[in-house]
């Protein structure tokens, strides 16, 4: 497979898990700052922004902060921007990648999050977007072989989960609101349902070590981290390996996670910490190994 | 009585004297605000919202959403104190008087309420007699119907205390509207209800048999066909506990069990949406089929709690409910907070002669219907209704009792073309009590009558709900810094590379890549140089 096509397979992981996880971290956030209005828009605002990377200054109340996630097609950290480039790769690999998944992506993008209801009922909105990418993920497991393309679209998953994962964390819900805090990470995650199944009691530590260790959701970064090493394996076995750096670098941290004996809530922040760094560097690993960047070269003066 | 020969104008809730000027005023700006187009814009996406996440109640076979109207209904705090203590005291009441029915009975020796009432409630079950609830709680839940009279009181309606249902709705519709209409929440402070689940789920525990370390619940449905099924499976999945049919369960050596593919689980309390009747084949109804035989008798076993309790309704039977304000003096020395509705008991002569003369001025219901079944509302009746009403009274008087009509309060609401009306509404509290305190849940569910000049707001009448706040006081709410510091996480974040790849924008790249598309389409002439 050449090096461009296996660089968009995996940044179209990448961007279509980004743009969904941080509608529904809009979404959630959104619904928190209108019902419970016990903390300050400006600061309710810088918190998500600095979470996701945004400039502080891009908002300082609820319909701002809307305006300034869902964002523009050119900042892929925005919601319409990660549309945008998982589009973006998805058009230079038209030939490789099945009719229905380029479709199903393209109809995302065209669709696109606009009209008066992203202002007015912006939640509502958020969630129709998350249901047009459920259709695009729907489409990549029904219609995807499952070659090396899969397994770095799956790497990419993997390695953005994990990201989006510790920024929903690092908003800190329960912190800003004690009653509906833990109740919006677990919606921001999807993880409400199954929280509910089996844990008890609902408090901000607790959700965190859930989103952190549990071993069954796929959401988990235990889980994350273990999909990602199992993609990497299957790389190997396919000749396309790195020398052990990558996997070494994924390995270290599944196994961190699956092996956490009963850490108390600092030791889950370090935790969180370090699957923050550790993904950050298996992507560039990743990159280096794989995807052999060369400049554009211009043959002029 | 002086009331029945004049009617007063129903009491408006939002330019009533209680009303928190501050928040009607912003709700009104905003509500006007959106025009007509735009409220009916947002009727159509709430109505889409409910029915796509299928929050539906079941109405003769077919599934349909509850009609949630986008005006919200607000108390001030001031008039939310007033309901949160009458219902809780009302509740101490009769958890006693239950207490009292199914024990020694000395309410009855005493003559507060008359002997033949209790003992002819088809309600009133003696194969609950002498079960002691663990935690000698019998109205895990309740929800008391108010209304609002002419003159703005509020008022008892009617108690449920057996299986109120409702409450899933006021947890959907605050998420709806502040989906669809974020902002009306704008300079609001209204108090949060999503906490519900968690006080049902605590309180269900404290009320497990003693010496049980983990205690199981789950809660018991009919099943998909009962027109409550949604709350049931919303309340399940809020607590994290099974949702179970009684083909789930089995009791064995008084204890009960559950089916499940890792062998039978034991079951410690069961919060029951089911009918008394239905609810076990050896004592009740031999023919439920939806039941758990032996389970009336594991729970005299004290091997499994009940909730609530087997026999409930004998208290929220419509003939005792003339009887409540003396039982709150007589078992809590202490005057009724909210005031019953002036009713008329019509085995007593007297009484029931002076409501036959006046059938068209009273509303007649039925003492074990629910939901405005059989109820008749004498000024809205043909003759022909009203004879067959006076024939079947006299009848049997036990079945009936008699109010005078109120006009209940109205709200604006959004009827047709995005204009707003007033429409008639009640409200149902929902309290909760574990044993040590009864919480009621902030706002309740306001169930509202569509029908111009409806006075029925039974959801199987063709009522509607709308979203109730209960608007807190300023400083109820103020913002604490957290204790602990958030972690350095985000800064780490804004440090890390990698999160961009954009393989078709470089600028270069592109313009090549178009112009060759052009060459190829504009000149096609020229030869390529060899």
């Amino acid at each position: 497979m050449l090096s461009r096509i296996a660089e968009s397979y995996f940044w179209i992981g990448r961007y279509l898990e980004r743009a969904e996880a941080t509608a529904r971290l809009l979404a959630e956030h959104h619904q928190l700052m209108v019902e419970e209005r016990t903390v300050p828009e400006e600061l309710a605002a810088a918190v998500l922004l600095d979470a996701l990377s945004l400039p502080p200054q891009a908002a300082s109340n609820a319909a701002d902060l809307v305006a300034a996630v869902v964002g523009t097609s050119s900042d892929p950290a925005t919601v319409s921007g990660a549309i945008t480039m998982a589009r973006e790769n998805a058009r230079g690999v038209r030939e490789s990648l099945s009719a229905d998944v380029f479709e199903a992506l393209n109809a995302a993008h065209l669709a696109g999050i606009r009209g008066p209801i992203v202002a007015t009922s912006p939640a509502y909105a958020l969630y129709r977007v998350v249901e047009r990418l459920a259709v695009v993920v729907g489409q990549v497991d029904w219609t995807v072989p499952r070659d090396e393309g899969y397994l770095f679209l799956s790497l990419g998953r993997s390695l953005e989960r994990l990201d989006m994962m510790s920024r929903v964390l690092a908003v800190r819900h329960d912190q800003l609101w004690p009653e509906g805090g833990p109740v919006a990470t677990l919606r921001a995650s999807a993880a409400l349902n199954v929280f509910l199944r089996t844990q008890h009691p609902m408090t901000g530590d607790e959700v965190r070590r859930f989103l952190l260790l549990d071993g069954d959701f796929p959401r988990s970064m235990r889980v994350s981290s273990s999909n990602a090493e199992e993609a990497v394996r299957g790389l190997s076995s396919r000749g396309a390996s790195d020398g052990g750096d990558l996997l070494r670098e994924v390995g270290l941290m599944r196994s961190q996670l699956e092996y956490a004996v009963d850490p108390t809530p600092d030791e889950v922040d370090s935790l969180i910490e370090l699957v923050q760094q550790s993904s950050a560097r298996a992507s560039d690993v990743v990159a280096k190994a794989f995807f052999r960047p060369v400049g554009t070269i211009v043959w002029s003066n | 009585m002086s009331s029945l020969d004049s009617v007063l104008p129903a009491y408006e809730e939002m330019d009533g004297d209680l009303a928190d000027i501050n928040a009607v005023d912003a709700l009104k700006s905003v509500l006007l605000g959106l025009g007509e187009e735009g409220l009916t814009d947002r009727g159509r996406l709430i109505d889409s919202y409910f029915n796509r996440q299928g929050i539906t109640f079941s109405l003769a076979g077919r599934e349909r959403p509850l009609p949630l109207d986008l005006v919200p209904r607000l108390l001030s705090a001031a008039e939310w104190r007033v309901i949160e203590q009458g219902v809780a005291q009302r509740i101490r009441a009769l958890e006693l008087f239950l207490a009292d029915v199914y024990g020694s009975r000395a309410v009855l020796d005493d003559g507060i309420v008359p002997r033949r009432l209790v003992t002819s409630s088809s309600h009133f079950h003696r194969a609950a007699w002498g079960i002691e609830p663990p935690n000698g709680v019998r109205i895990h839940v309740a929800g008391i119907d108010l209304i609002r009279d002419e003159q703005g009181v509020f008022a008892v309606l009617e108690d449920n205390l057996r299986c109120p249902s409702g409450v899933s709705y006021v947890l959907e519709n605050r998420r709806a509207l502040a989906h669809v209409l974020p902002e009306l929440f704008t300079d609001q402070r209204v108090q949060p209800v999503a906490e519900y689940p968690e006080r049902l789920l605590d309180a269900l525990l404290a009320a497990a048999p003693a010496g049980v370390a983990d205690p199981q619940v789950a809660v018991l449905t009919p099943g998909v066909h009962n027109s409550a099924h949604f709350e049931h499976a919303f309340l399940a999945r809020r607590m994290g506990v099974e949702l179970v049919e009684g083909r789930d369960l089995y009791c064995r050596d008084d204890q009960v069990w559950m089916r499940t593919v890792r062998g039978p689980r034991p079951v410690h309390v069961l919060y029951r949406r089911l009918d008394d009747d239905y609810l076990d084949p050896v004592h009740f109804r031999p023919d439920s089929v939806l039941g758990i035989p032996g389970l009336l008798n594991a729970a005299r076993a004290g091997r499994v709690t009940i909730a609530n309790a087997v026999g409930n309704g004998v208290a929220d039977d419509k003939a005792i409910y003339p009887y409540v304000p003396a039982l709150i003096e007589y078992y809590l020395g202490e005057r009724a907070i909210l005031p019953n509705i002036d009713t008329y008991d019509l085995q007593d002569p007297e009484q029931r002669e002076f409501v036959i003369d006046r059938l068209d001025r009273m509303v007649l219901k039925p003492v074990d219907g629910s939901g405005g079944y059989g109820l008749v509302i004498g000024n809205q009746a043909s003759d022909q209704q009203l004879a067959k009403l006076r024939a079947q009274v006299l009848e049997d008087p036990r079945r009936w009792i008699a109010q005078r009509i109120v006009q209940i309060s109205t709200c604006p609401t959004l009827v047709k073309d995005g204009q707003l009306a007033p429409r008639h509404v009640d409200l149902r509290p929902f309290a909760v009590n574990d044993g040590e305190d009864i919480f009621v849940l902030p706002g309740g569910l306001t169930r509202v009558a569509l029908p111009e000049g409806s006075l029925v707001v039974n959801s199987s009448q063709g009522g509607g709900s709308k979203d109730t706040w209960v608007v807190a006081e300023p400083d109820e709410l103020l913002y604490t810094p957290p204790a602990r510091p958030t972690p350095r996480l985000t800064r780490v974040l804004a440090a890390v590379p990698a999160r961009v790849h954009s393989p078709t924008t470089h600028d270069e790249r592109m313009r090549q890549q178009e112009n060759q598309q052009q060459q190829s389409a504009l000149a096609p002439a020229q030869e390529p140089p060899c």
